[in-house]
């Protein structure tokens, strides 16, 4: 058996196989089974890296796929082992050509070029404008889906430039098994929108500062949380918790911003897994919907207990996902994104 | 060997079959713990759900002659869950619930998958404590720390897992099922079977059901540090600080080479220019706690601390105890490979066994740092080495064979809590004796007359 280098031997070597990442595994917490917590998954991948298990090995096929790509095992690691480089490299050597559906397939395409997402915010978004400040990113899919988003985000920061000509942060491509793609996107849209670059979605923050540098990069509760701006209270005073974005937590850090700048304005209830993931996960949603309400059913659990008025998200993916999970459960609730409650 | 179809099927009838797995990526997932150096193949993975169906899985493994290797959180550090031999990898995370927790009686039954913090907590919500606190807690298993006889940070004043068993249930290697002892702390009737199976690293029995002991939480709690410029000193700070009688709940420390990689990768403000830190704790009244820790600062003053006092306040204190946990993770960071080992010596003798520890590292050119429980004279010398560089691996086991001996020379042990597994086999028997060994054995064939129960390891 030949060692190849699918990855590089530092990042997987780092792991001292302690187990301390299993009990924050969202995965391991369904199944219960090693090869579904991090510690497993990486001696999969160390099983690949030797030749011991062959590419298309059905269980490491599958378990590249059922994470969630949340990192939650990050920052509970002491060796300081980089899970999410190493995923995303895992699904770069083992998803190419035909190992990916034809729903992620469509989804990467879609992305993939700018014009095609513009075509996406037809729909109007904010108005277009040049101003002093950071160039709002306005997103891909969330141009479609929540271009209310936007324009509160514009409302917030008011001297925001925003410009339509911009694509894909390739965040999607990156975590999809097209590192390679992800990077060039994102080097792309670093030349569209020059200078500083403001983002409503954890997830592009995290994606889009690794590879343009997190000085040119700030997810909107970051940036507020710099520059706060002028909110009034409100009246009555709203019941409100977060769910954080897990690259801005587990690969940022950053989630306190959100809480004392939504104490400005609402009673911030703290829900015992706001850290945890909700299943949208990017296209995890889309692509595995089983598991995906699976991982959000604990969670609407909690959310119909602590009964409060709004759940704050700070990416559009976790946006929709709370969004169908309180409408199935016919829950009072409603979840909304930080820019319009703060706006 | 293979798993043959009828027995899956066997299996599979047992436990369901979504609770069997005999697929190779599933089998890679268990073929270790967290030992490095150590694998083997397992020929399937079974997740039982209750006693019943302990019991049935181990007639099928008696039936068929095959191993059965009982596994909880796999975080052990002496290969003890490694399937070497093949057979069954019997996972018992799905037998995890609180049984009763009975305040009255302090005292706790639970199933052995039950996470240690979990217990922990639920002891915390009545008012008790669950003392023993291995680094692992909030992923190990209380099985898994009965099979090993987990310590702690709490060893000094509180002892270790077995301080804690009254009374437990357990599948044996012939398939019967055993009850012994229970809420009573006091029992004399028969050998103390708890005791035996306390660290047997589950080669005598399965064990299916754990009564606990609790204590009453104390009131307060507090820590302290003291640097030393030599590990000679701190050695003589621990000895002064037992014999001007004060028992502290906490007595950590670590060598100059684990300061120096702590700070450099932590950052916590530690002096990495010391030779050694104490990290201190008490427990108890408000008053006891500020008295005890104020004495035992005098005291490593008295021994040539050059720094003594007690935490300036909670962040402090946090980031001692941060400090003395991250010296594995921050070691390891130093090259690919870290080999971890707990020799254990009566604590007077702490700071000569780190020197000696020292002397072999130099001789054999290889870089050690220790750190561990002063109090208990237990030490954790942690080797970091490429093992890519030829021959390096050998000169590591033979530093460590040289270890061991010295530990034995100053009336120490091999192990003193992370087990004998596969990982310190080859050693055993120089300390034991072969008297001893057979002894051991002859139990073992009481308990397993098959030899069915984790084959390979401890003295079998
Ligand atoms: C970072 C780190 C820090 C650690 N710190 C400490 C420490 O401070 N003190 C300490 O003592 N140890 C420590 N350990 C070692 C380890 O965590 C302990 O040995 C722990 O008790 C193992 O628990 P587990 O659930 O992982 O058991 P496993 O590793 O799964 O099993 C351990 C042994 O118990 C047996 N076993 C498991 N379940 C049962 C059962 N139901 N019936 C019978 N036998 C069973 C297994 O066969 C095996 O022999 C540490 C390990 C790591 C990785
Ligand atoms: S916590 Fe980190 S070092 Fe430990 S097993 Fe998980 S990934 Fe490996
Ligand atoms: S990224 Fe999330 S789901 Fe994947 S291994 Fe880490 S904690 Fe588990």
């Amino acid at each position: 058996m030949s060692e190849r280098s699918i990855f590089e031997p530092e990042l997987l070597d780092r792991c001292i196989s302690c187990g301390f990442c299993l009990p924050a595994c969202p995965t391991y917490g369904l199944t219960g089974v090693e090869a579904s917590s991090p510690r497993g998954r990486i001696n999969l991948m160390r099983a690949l890296q030797e030749g011991t298990l062959p590419d298309d090995d059905p269980t490491a096929l599958e378990e590249s796929s059922f994470c969630l790509g949340c990192r939650a095992c990050e920052p509970v690691c002491p060796a300081g082992v980089r899970y999410g480089e190493l995923l995303e490299t895992w699904r770069d050597h083992s998803w190419k050509g035909r190992r990916r559906s034809p729903m992620l397939r469509l989804l990467l395409w879609s992305t993939a070029q700018t014009w095609r997402v513009r075509l996406m915010g037809l729909r109007r978004h904010a108005r277009r404008r040049l101003g002093t400040g950071p160039s709002l990113m306005l997103g891909c899919f969330e141009r479609a889906l929540f271009p209310s988003v936007s324009r509160a985000a514009a409302a917030l920061v008011p001297g925001a430039s925003i410009s339509s000509h911009q694509g894909c942060c390739g965040a999607l491509h990156a975590h999809n098994g097209e590192r390679e793609r992800g990077r060039r996107l994102a080097v792309q849209l670093g030349y569209d929108l020059p200078g500083t670059i403001l983002t409503t979605s954890g997830g592009c923050a995290a994606h889009l500062g690794s590879v343009l540098g997190g000085d040119r990069v700030f997810e909107l509760s970051e940036w507020l949380g710099e520059h706060p701006p002028a909110v009034t209270p409100s009246r009555p005073r709203l019941r409100v918790a977060v769910q954080d974005s897990c690259h801005l937590r587990n690969g940022m850090g950053i989630w306190r911003e959100a809480r004392t700048l939504l104490a400005e304005v609402a009673e911030v209830v703290e829900l015992p897994s706001a850290s945890a993931c909700c299943g949208a996960a990017g296209t995890y949603a889309l692509l595995r919907p089983r598991d995906s309400r699976r991982i959000l059913d604990a969670k609407l659990d909690e959310i119909r207990a602590a009964d409060v008025d709004y759940v704050v998200t700070l990416n559009p993916g976790c946006l929709r996902q709370l969004q169908s999970g309180l409408r199935r459960r016919r829950l009072r609730t409603r979840a909304i994104h930080l820019a319009e409650v703060l706006s | 060997m293979t798993l043959t179809t009828s027995l899956r099927d066997r299996l599979a009838a047992v436990v369901g079959p979504e609770h069997v797995r005999d697929d190779p990526g599933t089998l890679e997932a268990y073929a270790r713990d967290a030992t490095p150096l150590h694998r083997g193949a397992a020929d399937a993975v079974c997740f039982p759900a209750d006693t019943a169906q302990v019991q049935r899985v181990v007639k099928i493994a008696r039936a068929e002659r095959i191993p059965l290797v009982v596994r909880g959180a796999g975080t052990n550090l002496c290969g003890a869950t490694v399937p070497q031999l093949g057979g069954i990898v019997l996972v018992m995370t799905r037998m995890a619930r609180l049984i009763e927790l009975d305040p009255g009686n302090m005292s706790a039954v639970v199933q052995p998958g039950m996470v240690t913090a979990t217990l922990a907590e639920e002891a915390a919500a009545h008012g008790l404590l669950y003392p023993p606190d291995p680094g692992s807690r909030t992923t190990s298993t209380i099985g898994g720390n009965v099979g090993t006889c987990a310590g702690g940070l709490r060893g000094l004043k509180y002892g270790v897992t077995r301080d804690y068993v009254l009374g437990c249930e357990a599948v044996l290697g012939t398939g019967e099922v055993l009850r012994y002892g229970g809420k009573v702390v006091k029992n004399v009737a028969g050998f103390d079977l708890a005791r035996l199976l306390c660290g047997s690293e589950g080669t005598l029995a399965i064990l299916t059901e754990l009564t606990l002991r609790l204590v009453p939480a104390p009131l307060a709690s507090g820590v302290g540090l003291a640097y030393f410029s030599r590990l000679k000193e701190a050695g003589a700070a621990v000895s002064r600080v037992l014999a001007s009688g004060i028992l502290p709940a906490t007595l950590e420390f670590l060598d100059s080479t684990c300061l120096r990689t702590v700070e450099e990768f932590a950052g916590i403000g530690l002096r990495a220019d010391a030779g050694a830190l104490l990290v201190f704790g008490q427990d108890g009244t408000p008053e006891v706690v500020a008295a005890d820790l104020e004495r035992i600062a005098v005291a490593c003053r008295a021994e040539g601390a050059i720094e003594a006092r007690v935490a300036r306040d909670e962040t402090e204190a946090t980031a001692l105890l941060e400090a003395r946990r991250a010296a594995l993770p921050s070691l390891s960071r130093l090259a690919p490979l870290t080999i971890l080992e707990d020799a254990t010596v009566p604590r007077s003798r702490l700071a000569e066994m780190v020197e000696r520890i020292e002397e072999i590292a130099v001789r054999h050119g290889l870089l050690i740092g220790t750190f561990g429980h002063a109090g208990d004279g237990n030490l954790h010398p942690t080797c970091v080495v490429d093992p890519a560089h030829p021959g390096v691996v050998e000169r590591v086991e033979t530093a460590f064979s040289e270890i061991f001996d010295a530990a034995l020379e100053l009336g120490g042990t091999i192990t003193g809590e992370h087990g004998v597994g596969l990982a310190k086999r080859a050693h055993l028997e120089s300390q034991l004796g072969r008297a001893q060994i057979e002894l051991l054995r002859r139990i073992k064939l009481a308990f397993d007359p098959d030899g069915i129960l984790n084959p390979g390891k401890l003295a079998s």
